[in-house]
Parts: structure tokens; sequence; C-alpha cells
């Protein structure tokens, strides 16, 4: 039940605020309070900014390429003197009161630190396991890392790098920071669907989830664009997406994702466009088209580019010995029961807030989240749920809730 | 006459491999103009910002070219820091590392080649390239903003609340939008009216809310910062002058006339007729059924309207709790409630006893009755069953339209309209942002939101608003701009201009206009509004309208030294 | 640099070309194309825009007229212009300049339009070389051998 509403002065020389998150929902929250005169402090875990739509290759329903809006938001924002970014950083410890919260950053500073590097590769030249790396296609700004799990500490990227950028021995580093207040914005990450081992997933080189097939499809990555079987490279015949693996199941995830069924949509329409020969058939429940021009999207690829729709989720996925996979499924339609074989098979839904357990048991939004840390939601949702994040900072002096 | 720098870098030997930066020293600094050449083992380590600084300022150059790597790495980051020296030099730069070096490096002499062209290329443009000249606007520190639904209360008390005036104006007598016509909202299931009341009451107290009831906006000029309104009521007319609009005018109801037999029986209502119902205690009924798409995800209306499917599921659970015999069953075509917040409501939509009936487009049900609605007739698609269900009443659940007035404000604001006649924004992942600065969207103006979403939408126009509202002015250069933008804005030159209407046809943003000069009318380009794509000085045909930093001399300098060197070999 | 051809033919040169590419995906293309080290001919530069909108058929003819032997205008792919579809007016206008370079016997070829086609490295790359391959058997566009600076300007 809501209050009367507390007038509040217009914080000039406020408290920082701290984003925790860089995805499309911290940054444009970032942007948002920096433009109004806010400091902010932006804390990102990777080493790179613009979350999981960096990584995808075209978005939804405009089938732009995902990166370049991004990208030059992420610049703006790199170029803000009022926006501090940490990367390879988490809040650790969190004490809030009255007078605002006092927040710790941990950062783990990388081997090669970014802004001494220019990109000269020879520190990849260098290493014999090939631990070191540019860290992405899209990445802004662009730098070279190292992937830890792979290196030895040998040792020599160390002299082969010119700008004496690299060094094995950083410490963490730990910053602690009185903030007016935290806006979470850490979005989503895949949950494993172990728990679930009728979809298959890690029985077959081509049994994917709905992000391992992005980046395997994607023009940036590896494949560049060719839409190839991951096992032998040969061109698919046909491709299914199941729709709710892991979502809207007891099981898993009882809630259901929000992106998955245009992203389904969006990966068929791509493979057809490049591959028209490849039968895409698509496993849903509901197909949940409820965005701007969602629903005239999904009609271009069902009736426009053959994208085939099966009402049913298969029960199971299972590779077959003679080579492709076998999906059982039930058009809850015709009420026909089929066994058919595919060649690739993309498994949508399982995806969880990335911080925390899940979402809470009572309904309300927390005030302070935004994006998938708030609810599972697309890129225009997370960014106008950014600047309303970044407006509750802005009309109260960082104490308790502005609205009920 | 200060000259030119040239500052070409080694980058720690990535680029002389295939580049004889020596070779491309000594021929640029013969060239005109040239003050000094220097090579530098780099330029982008925080240890070499200084000592480029202080090499720029001694050599008194006010404009420099920076020979280095891509704009989109470090040399991005160099000239945002020359740039910012006191005597703010002009600076171009070359690539000549991922644009050149890294490209060729089979062949030396090409590369060199073509780094002495690209630097001779820069100096062309030195020669004939021009700086847009900024202008400053000061802001009217107020806001306006048109709708008080959910979307335009949450919009203008954030605003007042972070301590700007905001003319608020609502077409009806007053506040609350859809909100005034239904019981209660989802999820939460709080009363309408207990939603509505503290906005209301802050519209009511807050001195900084100007509520302007039964006022539609009549005329409006202007850009961000200073926006010319207009506005009429009964009573009159009234001119306000702000720095920032918000469109908060929501969606209008759609009829289903013709559709199962809507208006011919009774007891064939729309979900806002329920709504009304409700409001006023009734609707109750002993067999309820909800059909859901009516006249959506249709050739005629092809999108989905996304609140149908909880509000028919909200008062199908309200029908059910308030009478536990009530028959309560939902024909539908997919449920539209994603997220886990809409899945819950969904489940115990199920647990509360409502009955789901899909079917398809292709066979949609048949309702019949005598005078009134008796029977819905359905084919179940997922039992492969035709069903008779007994109604007392029936629920069209229709979609949200565009609003009546969105044509007129398209006009008035020159915000475009979608083919659904929504307003159109501007840019993927700018949802709130239109192609006028300064104008912001929200809530069901945009696209249909439920109550809760528009009030977020409605709070995240107003941080955009406050981006304005907050400065004292705001530079042309500083609006819509891209990092690094190496072009200003457009300008026209005005002795030469035929007064023709190309640039005002083909400009994105409608910055440029014909205005009367003496006898004629030239073009003037509206600074704030331009964003420097260019179009109309592609289309001038004279060469009147120019971009001072690409203008036709500058580009053809640039051609012209394309493949001087290359000639030379 | 000049490919000799066999005794008693004149030296062929590997084809120039001369791009406009707007700030956006053309550029970023050809940078991920710079970053990924693929090997290209020395023998085209770039004109950084804002805009493909930005380029005016008089620019192109120039270019021709200056030494091109192939003339690119690149731009973002239709429906992603952040400039509300201004590439589409510049497509438009680039498809017209076709038709002239036809009806004065330059020849269609000899532009190259590729409007978001090109942003990723490997794209870039091969859009660029597929031209190149497009021109190589044709004729160079211009016998001029001399220096070009020092001509007065004509505007």
């Amino acid at each position: 039940m809501q209050g009367p509403f507390q007038d509040s002065p217009r914080p000039v020389d406020g408290l920082p605020v701290l984003v925790e998150g860089g995805g499309v929902a911290g940054i444009t929250a970032a942007l948002d309070l920096a433009a109004a005169g806010r400091r902010v402090h932006l804390v990102e875990r990777s080493l790179v900014l613009g979350g999981q739509v960096l990584n995808l290759d075209k978005v939804y329903p405009t089938d732009s390429c995902a990166f370049c809006p991004l990208w030059t938001d992420i610049r703006r924002l790199r170029r803000d003197p009022a926006i501090s970014v940490h990367l390879a950083s988490r809040v650790i410890v969190e004490e809030a009161s009255a007078e605002g919260t006092l927040a710790t950053i941990e950062t783990k500073p990388p081997p090669i630190a970014p802004e001494r590097c220019i990109l000269c590769g020879r520190c990849a030249e260098s290493c014999p396991l090939h631990a070191a790396r540019p860290l992405g296609e899209h990445v802004y700004p662009p730098s070279f890392f190292m992937d830890e799990t792979l290196c030895n500490r040998c040792g020599r990227c160390i002299g082969a790098c010119p700008t004496a950028a690299i060094d094995l021995e950083r410490n963490e580093e730990r910053v602690s920071l009185k903030v007016a207040a935290v806006i979470r914005a850490s979005g989503f990450r895949e949950a494993e669907l172990s728990p679930l081992p009728e979809f298959g997933h890690g029985t077959h080189p081509d049994i994917m989830t709905s992000l391992e097939f992005e980046a395997w499809t994607a023009e940036a990555g590896r494949n560049e664009g060719r839409i190839t079987r991951k096992s032998d490279g040969g061109k698919p015949g046909n491709i299914a997406f199941i729709q709710c693996s892991g979502a809207r199941d007891d099981r898993l995830l009882p809630w259901c994702s929000a992106v998955c069924c245009m992203h389904a949509l969006k990966q068929a329409s791509w493979v057809k466009r490049r591959e028209p020969g490849v039968d895409c058939w698509i496993f849903y429940t509901d197909l949940r088209t409820v965005g701007r021009d969602y629903y005239a999207y999904s009609l271009r690829a069902v009736e426009g580019a053959g994208v085939r729709l099966v009402r049913g989720r298969p029960g199971l996925v299972h590779p077959l010995p003679g080579g492709g996979i076998a999906l059982k499924f039930e058009d809850t339609m015709t009420q026909k029961r089929e066994i058919r074989r595919f060649d690739m098979v993309v498994l949508n839904g399982n995806l969880r807030p990335s911080v925390g357990d899940g979402y809470p048991a009572d309904a309300a939004l927390g005030q302070d989240a935004c994006g998938f840390a708030a609810e599972p939601a697309d890129a225009a949702s997370s960014a106008f749920q950014g600047s309303a994040a970044a407006m509750r900072i802005l009309t109260c002096d960082g104490g308790g809730p502005c609205r009920a | 006459m200060p000259g030119v720098i040239a500052i070409l870098c080694r980058c720690c030997g990535q680029i002389d491999p295939a580049v004889d930066l020596a070779a491309v020293r000594e021929k640029i600094a013969r060239e005109d103009g040239v003050v000094s050449v220097e090579v530098r083992e780099s330029l982008c380590l925080p240890e070499d910002g200084a000592a480029i600084e202080k090499a720029v300022r001694d050599s008194g150059a006010d404009r420099i070219v920076v020979a280095a790597c891509s704009p989109y790495g470090k040399a991005g980051e160099i000239v945002s820091t020359l740039s910012r020296l006191a005597n703010r030099p002009q600076i171009r730069l070359v690539d000549i590392r991922e644009g050149c070096a890294w490209s060729h490096r089979e062949d030396r002499e090409g590369a060199t080649a073509k780094a002495c062209d690209l630097l001779r290329m820069a100096l062309g443009f030195f020669r004939y390239g021009a700086r847009s000249a900024d202008a400053a606007v000061p802001v009217h520190p107020a806001c306006l903003v048109v709708g008080a639904g959910s979307a335009g209360l949450a919009a203008a008390v954030s605003v007042a609340r972070a301590g700007y005036p905001v003319h608020l104006v609502e077409r009806g007598a007053a506040g609350g939008g859809m909100l005034r016509m239904i019981s209660r909202v989802y999820p939460s299931d709080a009363a309408a009216d207990e939603k509505l009341r503290p906005y209301l009451e802050e519209v009511e107290r807050n001195p900084r809310i100007s509520f302007h009831p039964r006022t539609r906006v009549a005329a409006a000029t202007g850009f961000a910062g200073d926006f010319k309104i207009r506005l009429a009521s009964e009573v009159g007319g009234e001119n306000v002058r702000v720095g920032a609009v918000i469109l908060a005018t929501g969606a209008g109801a759609w009829l289903p006339r013709g559709l199962y037999r809507y208006g011919e029986l009774r007891n064939v209502l729309t979900l806002m007729e329920l709504e009304r119902r409700g409001r006023e205690g009734k609707g109750a009924a002993k067999r309820t059924v909800f059909i859901q798409c009516v006249g959506a995800r249709c050739p005629e209306l092809p999108y989905c309207a996304a609140m149908c499917c909880p509000s028919s599921i909200k008062n199908a659970v309200a029908l059910r709790k308030s009478d536990p015999d009530a028959e309560v069953t939902i024909l539908h075509r997919d449920i539209m409630m994603p997220g886990h917040i809409l899945e819950r409501y969904y489940r115990n939509a199920l647990n509360a006893g409502v009955r789901f009936v899909r079917y398809d487009a292709e066979k949609p049900p048949v309702v019949s009755g005598g005078a009134q609605v008796e029977r819905v007739e359905v084919f179940d698609v997922i039992n492969g069953i035709s069903r008779t269900i007994a109604a007392d009443q029936v629920v069209l659940s229709t979609p949200l339209v565009a609003g009546s007035d969105n044509a007129r404000l398209s006009e008035i604001f020159r915000i475009p309209l979608d083919r659904y006649g929504f307003f159109r924004e501007d840019y993927p992942l700018h949802p709130l942002e239109t192609r006028m600065g300064g104008i912001f969207l929200c809530g069901s103006a945009r696209w249909p939101v439920s109550s809760g979403e528009a009030v977020t939408q409605g709070e995240g126009a107003a941080a955009k608003a406050l981006a304005i509202l907050g400065r004292e002015r705001i530079s042309a250069l500083s609006m819509g701009r891209m990092p690094e933008g190496k072009f200003g804005h457009a300008r026209v030159e005005n002795r030469f201009c035929t007064g023709c209407g190309n640039c005002v046809a083909v400009c994105p943003y409608e910055a440029c206009a014909l205005q009367r000069m003496g006898p004629a009318r030239v073009s003037r380009v509206n600074k704030m509004r331009c964003r420097a794509c260019g179009s109309c000085t592609a289309v001038c045909p004279n060469g009147t309208v120019q971009m001072p930093e690409h203008n036709a001399r500058a580009v053809g300098a640039m051609i012209r030294r394309a493949f001087a060197e290359e000639d030379f070999r | 640099m000049n490919v000799q051809g066999s005794a008693g033919e004149p030296a062929r040169r590997t084809p120039r070309v001369l791009l406009f590419a707007c700030r956006w995906c053309a550029l970023i293309g050809a940078d991920a194309a710079g970053r990924g080290r693929f090997p290209l001919p020395a023998s085209f530069r770039v004109i950084p825009v804002e805009c493909a909108a930005m380029i005016e058929s008089d620019s192109v003819l120039r270019a021709f007229a200056s030494g091109a032997d192939g003339v690119g205008v690149l731009g973002c792919h239709l429906g992603g212009c952040r400039f509300n579809d201004a590439n589409g007016v510049a497509l438009k206008r680039m498809e017209t300049l076709g038709d002239l370079l036809e009806a004065v016997g330059i020849g269609r070829r000899r532009l190259l339009l590729s409007f978001g086609t090109g942003h990723e490295g490997h794209q870039f790359a091969g859009v660029l070389r597929t031209f190149y391959a497009e021109l190589e058997p044709l004729p160079p566009l211009s016998a001029w051998r001399g220096p070009l600076l020092n001509t007065p300007t004509f505007r």
C-alpha cells in the first residue's frame, strides 16, 4: 500500500551510486545517473562491459547487430568522467545504514593490464598454451587477456610484451565506498541442465543451449556465420529448437524466461536466411510474442521463412548411434506422437538470475533491481528498467524506498 | 599562422615492419604548412601523455595529424586528451595500423605509399576543413508531460520530486487513465483506486506540478531545452515553455463489433465492460467464458497486446474467489504471461480452478443464444474434441489500440508512428527516446503495457528528461552526439540557397526548414536537431548546405591526394 | 604496384580503390579486418563519413576522375541505420548513380555498394577481395600517371 510521497531535496553533491552489473540495464542506469549529475561506480564481474547482449549475433525484432548500439553506449560511458568502471570486480560487503551504504568492491586486476595493452599479440605468440588471446570481437576497449585456467605462469609473455603490461602476480584489491544506494543489474546466466537428463545436454556436440548455438553461428564467431554441425562440420538438414527446456519446470526453474520464444524465432529466422534449405522446428508451449513488433516478427519467421511450429515439449533428446539426434515428442495440437531425427538441437529456456538462487517468493519487484536480476526481461525492458532504477535514486536521497 | 604538426606512432614496433616511418616522415615534412613531423615510440601509455602534450603546446600548432592505431582503440583516447588542450586544436586521426600496417604486411612499398597518401589526405582535409560553431541553448528547467495515466503520473511525480516544475496535461477531467476504469490491478490484485491515490494526491499537493485537465496540446515548436507549447482547453489557451517533453498518452480501447455476437446478444461484453461492472459491484455470473485474442493477432491487427491474458486471468480468479461454485473458462491461443511473476499468477489461476481451453485461429469459438448468450462452442485442439460450454456471460478480450489522438500529436511533435499507430522510438536499446531530442515516450503510447510497467517506463522517461533539465545550458554539439564525433552540424550558405527544399525533405530529424529571407526562402539548419548524418549535404543541388568538417573542398582535396604517392612510384 | 604484363603489353597496376565508409558498420568491419591481420591489397584508401547518406554522387564521380579504378560506398545494413534509415536514401541514390555510370561507359561494376555486408573483419576482407577480383580484369580507368597535387580546385 502506498503512502503519500516524502518530498526530498535534489541531491546535487550526493553520494555516488553503485551499479552492480555492466549489461544493458546497468549501463543505462549508469549513463542516466551520470547525465543527471550523480557519480557512479559501475561494478562488473567480468573483464567486459556489455553483458549478455554483447555476445548475441543479432537482436530481435530489428534483426540488427547486437553489439552496435551497446558499443556506442559503452564508449560514451567510458568517456564519462562521472562514471568509474570496476572490471573483474564484485561487491563483497554491503552495510546499509541511514546515511547510505558502505560497500566494499573487490577487484582481481587481470594479468594483462588493458590500459597498457596495444593489441600487438606478442603475448599470444609467445604462449605455448594459448592462454593469452583477444578478449572478443566487439569488446570496447579491445584488449588481450589471460585465461587463467590455462596459464601455467611460465612468464614467457612478460618479456614478449613491449609495454610491460603483464604481471602475473597481481593481488586482489579492495576499495570501500560510501554510496547512496546500490542498483542491482546483474543480469542472467544459463542454468545447468544436468537435473533434466532427458534433454541430453552434454551427450552430443550438436545438442546445445541457445547461447552456445548463438556463439556457434555468430558472424563474429569461429564459424563466421556459417550454419554447420559442430560434430563434423557438415550442413544440417534440420534443427530443432526446444522451448521451455528448464523453464516452467518445477524441477529446475519454475518461471518463464521471457526472452526465449523470440530468441528462438530470431535464431531460426537467421538460419533460414543463411541456409534456406535447413528445416527449422520450434517446439513450444506458449509462443510468447508480447513486445513491440514481436508478433509480426513471428509471422515473418513462420509464414515468411517457413519455420515450423509444433506445440509440445519433447520428452527425450537422444544421440543416435548412426549419427544425428532422436527427438521424441507429441504434437499436442494433433495428439500425434513421433520420433524424428534431427541434426542439431537447441535448448532454450534455462536462464536464471546471475546472482542468488532465484526470485523472491513474494511478487514485489525489488526497488533497487532492474533487468533480469529483477524479472526475466528482454533488452528493451532492461534498458527502461535501468532508467527507472536511476530515477528512483534521483528522487530520494539514498534513504528508504521511494514508493511502496 | 599556426601550422600543422604530424605525430607518427611506431606503436612499439607494430607499424614499422610494414610502413617505413622514416620515409613517411621525410615526405610529409616537406608538405606545405607542416611545422614538424615527429615519430614516437608510443602515444597511448600513461607515461606518454605529458610528453606529447608538451610537444604539441611547444610547437604552437593548432592542427594535429596523429598517425597511429585505430580510432576504436587507444588512438581515440589520445584524441580526447589532446583535444582538451587549452588552444583546442583540431585533430585528425589517421589509422596506419589496423588500416594499413596490419593488412599489408607483405607489401612494404605499398603500405608506405598508402601511409603517405593517408597523411596527405589528412593535410588536404586541414587545408579546407572547417569547424562547426557550437550553439549553446539555455535550458528551460520545466517539463511537459502529456497524459495523466499511470505512465504520465509516474513521470510527472518523478520529475517534480527531483526538483523541477511539471506541466501535466490531461484531455480528460481527471488523471488516472485506465486505472479509473478497472477495479483491480495485476499481479498484486490491489484496488486500482488505491494504486492511483498517492499519485493523485501528489499532483494535488506538490506545488511544482501544474495540472491542466480538459486540456490538449494544440501546437509545439522548438527543440531540446526550449520547447514552446501551446495548450488549448475549453476556457482558452496557454503558452508554456519547457526543456523536455514526455508523451504518456496511453492507448485506446477497441470494440469488437461484429465479432462473437457482440452487440447482438446480452451479456457478451468486453473485458473493460466487465471491469466497469466490477467497479460497480456487479459482474458476477455463474458461468463465465473468456475469449482471448478477439481482434488481435489477426490480419487486421497483427500484434499481441500483452495485457489481455493477465487481465482475463485476474478477473477469472476474482470470479472464482467470490463464488467457489462459479464456472470460469478461458479460451485462448497462447497464454502470454512471460516472466516469473506472471507465471506464478497463471499457476494460481490453475489452482483456483479456472479452466483453460486452447483453440486455433482457424477454428474460432462460436457464441450463441436467444436474446442473451447461452453457450460457446469451441474446438479444444489439445484434446482434439469439440466442446459446448454453457455460459451466462462471455467476456471478449480485446487489444489495446493506438490512442485516437496519436496521429494529431505525431504531427505536432513530429514523432513518427509505427504501422499500428503507436509512437516510434528512435533506436534499439533506447526504447524511451524518439528521433526528436528532448521528447520521450512512456507507457502504452509506445506499446501496450500494464499499469505497473507504465509506471516503470514513466520513471525511466523522467530520468531521460532530467539529463536535460538538470543543466543550465546544453550545447548543440553534445546533443545526440556519438563519441568523438568528427562532424558538427550542417550549415547553409545563404547566398546560394535556391529554396528547393531537398534538404528539408530528406532530413531524418526535421532539422532543416525553409525560412523567409527578404523575398526569397532559404534553408536554415536547426543546430539542436541536427545530428550530422549528412543527408542534406548529399541532396543539395548546388552544394549550399555543407558539413564544415566534410565540405566539398575538403572532400575534393582528400580525393585528389588519395593516390598521389602511388602516382609517384 | 604495377603488375608486369607479358612482353609488349603495358604494365597493369593493382586496381586503385577509394572507399567511403560510414563510421559504424563499415569502419568497424575495416578495423576488425586490420586487427585480424587479413592480408589485403595496399592500393585502397578509406574516407570515413558519419553515415553513407553523407556521400555525394559528385564525390564518387570525382574519385573516378581522380584516378580510382573502383569506388566503394559502405554503410550499415538496411534497418540498422542509427540515423533513421538515412542509409536507404543513400542506397537509392547510389543505385541511380550506377545507371549513370553504365551510361557514360564507366560501368556499374566499378561501384561497390555494401550495406551491412562488411561489419565483421572476415566479411570486410571478403567484400573487398571480391571487389578486387571484379576490377582486376578491367583496364585501368585512368591512364593519368602524373602527380595530381597542385591542380587548381574546381569549385
